[in-house]
This record gives C-alpha cells, structure tokens and sequence, in this order.
C-alpha cells in the first residue's frame, strides 16, 4: 500500500475491570490498585515504562500526547490516570482515562492485522489476570455506549493534501461516513487537520466482529487511497503552479531563520507531496512523520534541553527541519 | 435488601415513584424491575405510548418517559448513577448500570450501534455461549411467529457470527 498516503495505523481496545465503578466515579485508592494490576499484568508480556499523570511534568505529559501515546484528556481531565509504555513506544496502555483500560498499539503504514493481533496478545495476557467487565449481549463494557461490544477503535492516519486542496475532503468524508467510518483531524476529536493529516476509524464497535472492523476499516482506506491518487492527478494538470507551492515550501523549509509550529507542518507536508511526484527525492518516508512529531513545542522544547520561550523555539525549529530536510531530500530541478 | 415484590431475590433497584402529594421508594430485584410498572399516571398519551409504542410494548418508551415525565427514576445500587444523570451525560457509571438501566440503554445502542448483540471476542475464561445461542433461536422463532421477517434477517445473522465463534 502506497506509504505516502497511509501514515500509521493505530487499534484500541476499551476494557473495564468487573465490578469497579468506572473511571468518572472511581476514588483513587482503587484507581491505583487497578493501575497496580496491568502494570503487574503487562510484566509478563514486555518491559513497559509507567507515568502517573499527578506526577508527570506537563512538558513530558505534553510530549507523551504529541507522539499519539496518550489522549488529550488523559493528561488534563484525569487525575488518577496513568499510561505504561511499551520499550519502543508502539504499544500504550491507558489507565483509568474514560475506561480503566485502553489498549493501544501503533505502526507504521497500513498494518490493521499486525497491529491487532499485536494488541490481541496483550489484551489476553491482561484478560488472564484481571476480570473484565462483560456481558454476553453487549460484549465488553464501557463507561460510553459507542464502545460496547468489541470496545474497538482501529484508525489509519492518511496524508490527504490534493483531496484537501482540490475542495474534495468533505464529500470523500461524506462517503466513508457511509461506511460507518470517521474522519477526524490529526490528533483524534474536535481538532484541525493540520498538515492535511486525518485519522479515519470505524463507528461501529457492537454487533461486528474485530474482523469485520479491520475489514470495513481496510476497505474504507482502499477508497479514500483512490480518491486522493484521482485528486493528485488532478492537481497536476497546473504543474507549474504544483511545482512552485513545492519547491516554495522546500526553499522555507531549508533556508527559515524561524519558523512556527504551522509553518513547519504545511512545509512538511509539501514537501512530501513532491516527494510523491518525484519533484523531491526522499531516502525514507519516515523522516516526514517524524519530523512532523518532533517539531511540536513539547517535543521542540525537550529537544532544547531548557527552559525557552516561543520565539527561540521558533529559531530551533527552522534549524532542526533544515539540518533533517537537507540530510534525507535532494530537490530535482 | 430483599427484592420488596418477590421477597425472595436481592433487591438491585431503588425505584422513585412520585405521586401528586408524595413520593415512594420501592426496592426491587432486577427481574421484578423489569415486569414493573408504574401505578399512577397523568399523562395518558404517555401511558398509551409506553404500552403500545415499539415492538418491546413499556420498555421501549422509557427515554421518552423520562424525559418528559420524571415520574421514575432508576437509581443503580452500586455506584448510585441515576437515570437523568445517563440520559443527560450518556455515560454509565459502573457494570451494573447496564443492568440497572437495561430499557433505556438496549435504545440507545441499538441507535447508537445499528445492533443490540455482541458477536465479537470474549475475554478469557468466558465460553461461546450455548445459552446465548439458545435464547437467540427463541428471539428467532418468536420473530417468526409474529412475522417481523426483517428482526429475523437481523437475528440470523447475528446466530451465524456467534456460531461461527465470532473474533477473527
């Protein structure tokens, strides 16, 4: 499957403990004892890194939510929540957020069968050791209906610029709507599409199996891959318009004394798409997606190792998407 | 707290019922709090609606009962989350509520989800169900019986995914 388009793939499963309120109602001895049970449970599967969130920094919060390995509202709405990492990062494990647990592995590309039998593995070694909440009609219990049954959530983070640019996003979201999927901005609910990056996932969790969601998922991201190659044909058709927003984009990106967290995202995001017409040769793909975390301001500011302020990030940015760009791109004239 | 209705099951529901001048509290268990109905009602469309409004006749009229009436309130006994508090937020507090609130919850699912029945993975140690299959089948024949051929289309498919052992 085409790796420009098809950014990562992402399953969740939501699971709650029997018996226990859920996390909205939960006191924070019990929450603790649950977190105590997956960290314990997790031991037998991989080393895993634990943050409770009354205790993490919000700048390491903040980097935690801008690599996708914790919510938004885990850091800020839940103050008995925690997350055990996995050692390479691909594999999270929220505790007590909106459920006690949620299960999440990430991978590069489309990877919907890896990532869940990855997931799959885990949830069972969890499921060995604590009781989950559910019910032969409903399946697994969750504290919203829209997870009940599987509790499963598979995503795929698609680069869609020339459907963006052309107008066409809204009608291809209209259609995948359809087929009962979701398409939200990069970073999950309410939030912009910024460097024309979605995440689409299915609606459905009851009723279906995991399969049928992988399968729904798969083919929802079949067609959306077809529509964005049909509108990258047609964006085309004004080549020397194309060729000079990309190579503009490119001249930003490697010569910027500063550049702002937007900035650097819509050059990002240019700059791969003329990696895809071959205007721009690339050494490996990844180094968009990463480049694309990295120059977050939580993650900016990490990589400063101090305390600064906007306009110096701002500076560091423009440096560390030059110095990364020239090192993986060559511009063919 | 014995069921006040059976005097024999553990009472699972606190049941408010407000009359005109007073308000009563009754205790039942999960089965008798599904069989109950309330006595006293103003509001006779309401009634009408609750009776003979959808194929599942009271149960099925509940959120709207709620809504407009507040004549009952469910209350769950273990994590005291009350029917207003769902409807309002949407989200339950703890397992039991979907015990608790089953009426009101079977609706929002089945809106929600465009099904009512879990056909995925369970957890470990939980089996595939021969009683789930077997209470399905009755859905079916009673589907039949009362020629709702489009519920049997629904429910069939739902007894090939659990007898295929659903997952993966």
């Amino acid at each position: 499957m085409d790796d420009n388009t098809i950014v990562s793939t992402r399953i969740r499963l939501a699971r709650n403990i029997d018996g226990l309120p859920f996390p909205h109602k939960l006191n924070e001895a019990t929450a603790r004892q649950i977190t105590d049970g997956v960290e314990h449970a997790l031991s037998s599967v991989d080393r895993f890194t634990r943050f409770d969130m009354n205790k993490i920094s919000n700048l390491d919060g903040t980097i935690l939510q801008e690599k996708h390995l914790i919510s938004p509202d885990l850091l800020t709405e839940c103050p008995f929540g925690s997350v055990l990492i996995g050692m390479d990062e691909t594999v999270s494990i929220m505790v007590n957020e909106e459920d006690h647990i949620r299960e999440q592995v990430i991978l590069p590309g489309l990877s919907l069968e890896r990532a869940y039998n990855r997931i799959n593995m885990i949830d069972d070694a969890i499921s060995n050791t604590m009781k989950f909440a559910f019910s032969p009609r409903y399946g697994y219990l969750t504290a919203c209906a829209t997870n009940l049954g599987t509790g499963m959530r598979a995503s795929v983070m698609m680069f869609l610029p020339a459907l963006t640019m052309k107008g066409l996003i809204d009608a291809c979201i209209n259609d995948v709507g359809r087929l009962n999927m979701t398409v939200r901005g990069i970073y999950g609910e309410g939030s912009n599409a910024e460097g024309y990056l979605y995440q689409v996932s299915n609606q459905r969790t009851l009723g279906i199996t995991e399969g049928d969601i992988l399968d729904s998922v798969g083919s929802a991201i079949n067609h959306i891959v077809d529509a964005e190659n049909r509108a990258r044909e047609l964006l085309k058709r004004d080549e020397p318009e194309l060729k000079d927003k990309i190579f503009r984009a490119y001249g930003l990106a490697t010569n910027a004394y500063k550049l702002t967290t937007t900035e650097a995202m819509h050059a990002l995001a240019m700059i791969r798409l003329g990696a895809y017409y071959g205007y721009i040769s690339v050494n490996d793909q990844k180094i968009f997606t990463a480049l694309t975390t990295k120059c977050l301001p939580a993650n900016m500011q990490k990589l400063s190792g101090k305390n600064i302020g906007a306009l110096e990030r701002d500076i560091l940015r423009a440096q560390y998407i030059a110095a990364g760009i020239k090192k993986s791109t060559v511009k063919n004239d | 707290m014995i069921c006040v209705k059976c005097g024999q099951r553990q009472a699972t529901t606190e049941i408010i019922q407000r009359y005109k001048n007073h308000v009563e509290k009754l205790y039942l268990c999960s089965e008798c709090a599904r069989d109950y109905r309330p006595e006293v009602f103003d509001d006779f469309e309401m009634l009408d609606k609750l009776i003979n409004g959808s194929p599942m006749g009271l149960l099925s009229g509940f959120s709207d009962f709620f809504n407009t009436n507040k004549a009952i309130r469910l209350v769950c006994p273990d994590c005291k989350t009350s029917s207003d508090e769902f409807l309002k937020s949407g989200y339950v507090g703890c397992p039991k509520c979907y015990e608790i609130f089953e009426p009101l919850i079977r609706q929002t699912v089945k809106k929600l989800q465009q099904a009512d029945r879990h056909v995925g993975k369970r957890p470990y140690g939980v089996s595939g169900g021969s009683g789930d299959v077997a209470l399905l089948r009755a859905e079916i024949q009673e589907a039949l019986d009362s020629g709702n051929y489009s519920r049997v289309n629904e429910l069939s498919k739902v007894l090939e995914k659990l007898e295929g052992n659903g997952g993966l």
